[in-house]
């Protein structure tokens, strides 16, 4: 009986290193695909995944990390904020183990460097998509990830959004010197955080070059 | 009233892995325990009745451990009863809850496993909440459905004054001796009972929907 899903391969030997790299390519290339590898959400069937010294992945050696444990920050393609929780504690889900000292430090670091300390108290549904995008990244960076995994954060956002989250993103990038995986469409956002270009095509990297620094 | 609490926290406990399987397990095979649990719905409450003494008898499996466990038997005591009702209000339980956990929706389950949440706290911190809707149907309606229970109470359990007496069977006991007055009152308690629960169960789920919608674009 043939698959109800037609398999997908997706074949990437990459080096990420520190700083943002912006993955291009048409949908269905396997940008999100390999996003999901990266976290643990998809399991391929071969390969490696290693991030610093660390081993996340390696099929040969029978290695698989759950997914909790890799220390990912990631921002899905479409929101998925926690509706019964207000954005405090949709924010410090992620530092929830930490001491309270440090926990109540790193969510006021994180509201001021977002500027969302007004919306603490608000469930999702209560804020706007401007407002609640900037809250999943400020979820996502508030546990120190390892690597950052952002899929298309931004689209469906108006152009002064955008702006206002590229330049959040780019302070952050300066701050934090991890490697930040970026997918978009967007030309405009890939020119203005991209510190280097991943091209995909059918599961493939096609092409790969480093962009000038920005600020 | 002390069985329909007994049933409806125990199934609460039982029902809660049972649905969690059944909602997240990927074995091709699942279907046939949704079968075994969903079977009290479609059955006579006397055939359910029927078996469920086989099995408590002195020669029935359950009936032989709770003798050598306990030294007496189970059919006809508070216990025997219990594990009826709780089988045959399984689906009431299971079923909600199993809607329940499979709304979740599962780009929340991947959210919180990203930001470190192991499988147990995932449960507890996304999963249930958000599931609360189901949890009060499941709950009410165990509690509900044993209330007002019938067949599998008169097959298992007899009916012993203070004992195994349910206040189904307290009416047809009023109705048989042309007790009118004294069976439309206890009916009459309990159609306002059930009343009163479904109206908990829909307004419930009617706040949890409002306050829980997930953010879909302003």
């Amino acid at each position: 009986m043939p698959p109800l899903v037609p398999p997908f391969v997706l074949d990437v030997m990459l080096e990420i290193p520190a700083g943002i790299s912006i993955l291009f390519g048409p949908s269905g290339a396997g940008k999100s695909t390999l996003l999901d590898c990266i976290a643990g959400l998809v399991r391929p069937d071969v390969g490696c995944v290693r991030v610093a010294q660390e081993v996340w992945f390696d099929s040969q050696k029978s290695v698989d990390l759950p997914v909790h444990q890799r220390r990912v920050g990631y921002v899905f393609q479409s929101l998925a904020l926690f509706p019964h929780l207000s954005v405090e504690q949709n924010i410090a889900y992620g530092i929830a183990q930490r001491a309270p000292q440090e926990r109540s430090q790193r969510l006021e670091e994180v509201f001021q460097a977002f500027g969302i300390a007004d919306l603490r108290r608000r469930k999702p549904a209560e804020i706007s998509g401007g407002e609640a995008q900037r809250v999943e990244l400020a979820r996502a960076l508030v546990t120190d990830p390892q690597v950052l995994l952002l899929d298309e954060p931004m689209s469906g956002l108006d152009e002064e959004l955008k702006a206002s989250i590229i330049a959040d993103l780019r302070a952050w990038r300066t701050a934090k010197n991890i490697p930040i995986l970026y997918v978009t469409h967007s030309k405009n956002e890939a020119q203005a955080l991209g510190d280097r270009r991943i091209v995909m095509r059918a599961g493939r990297v096609i092409d790969q070059e480093s962009a000038p620094m920005q600020g | 009233m002390k069985l329909a609490a007994c049933v409806a926290a125990l199934l609460l406990a039982l029902g809660m892995p049972i649905a969690y399987w059944l909602a997240y397990a990927t074995w091709r095979g699942k279907f046939l325990l949704e079968a075994v649990v969903a079977l009290p719905l479609v059955l006579p409450p006397t055939v359910l009745g029927f078996y469920a003494l086989l099995a408590m008898g002195p020669h029935g499996p359950l009936g032989k451990f709770w003798f050598v466990a306990f030294g007496h038997g189970l059919a006809f005591t508070f216990g025997g009863l219990l594990f009826a009702s709780m089988f045959y209000s399984l689906p009431f339980a299971v079923q909600p809850l199993m809607n329940a956990f499979e709304g979740v929706d599962p780009r929340l389950l991947n959210a919180a496993a990203v930001l470190g949440a192991g499988p147990w706290r995932r449960f507890a911190s996304v999963i249930l909440p958000l599931s609360l809707p189901g949890i009060v149907a499941a709950t009410v309606l165990c509690f509900a459905h044993t209330l007002g229970e019938f067949g599998v109470v008169l097959m298992v359990g007899g009916n012993l004054p203070g004992i195994t007496r349910t206040a189904s069977i307290a009416i047809y006991d009023n109705v048989q001796a042309l007790q009118y007055g004294e069976a439309n009152r206890m009916a009459l308690v309990l159609l306002c009972f059930s009343f009163v629960v479904l109206a908990i169960v829909y307004g419930v789920n009617r706040h949890a929907r409002r306050l829980w919608t997930p953010w879909t674009g302003r």
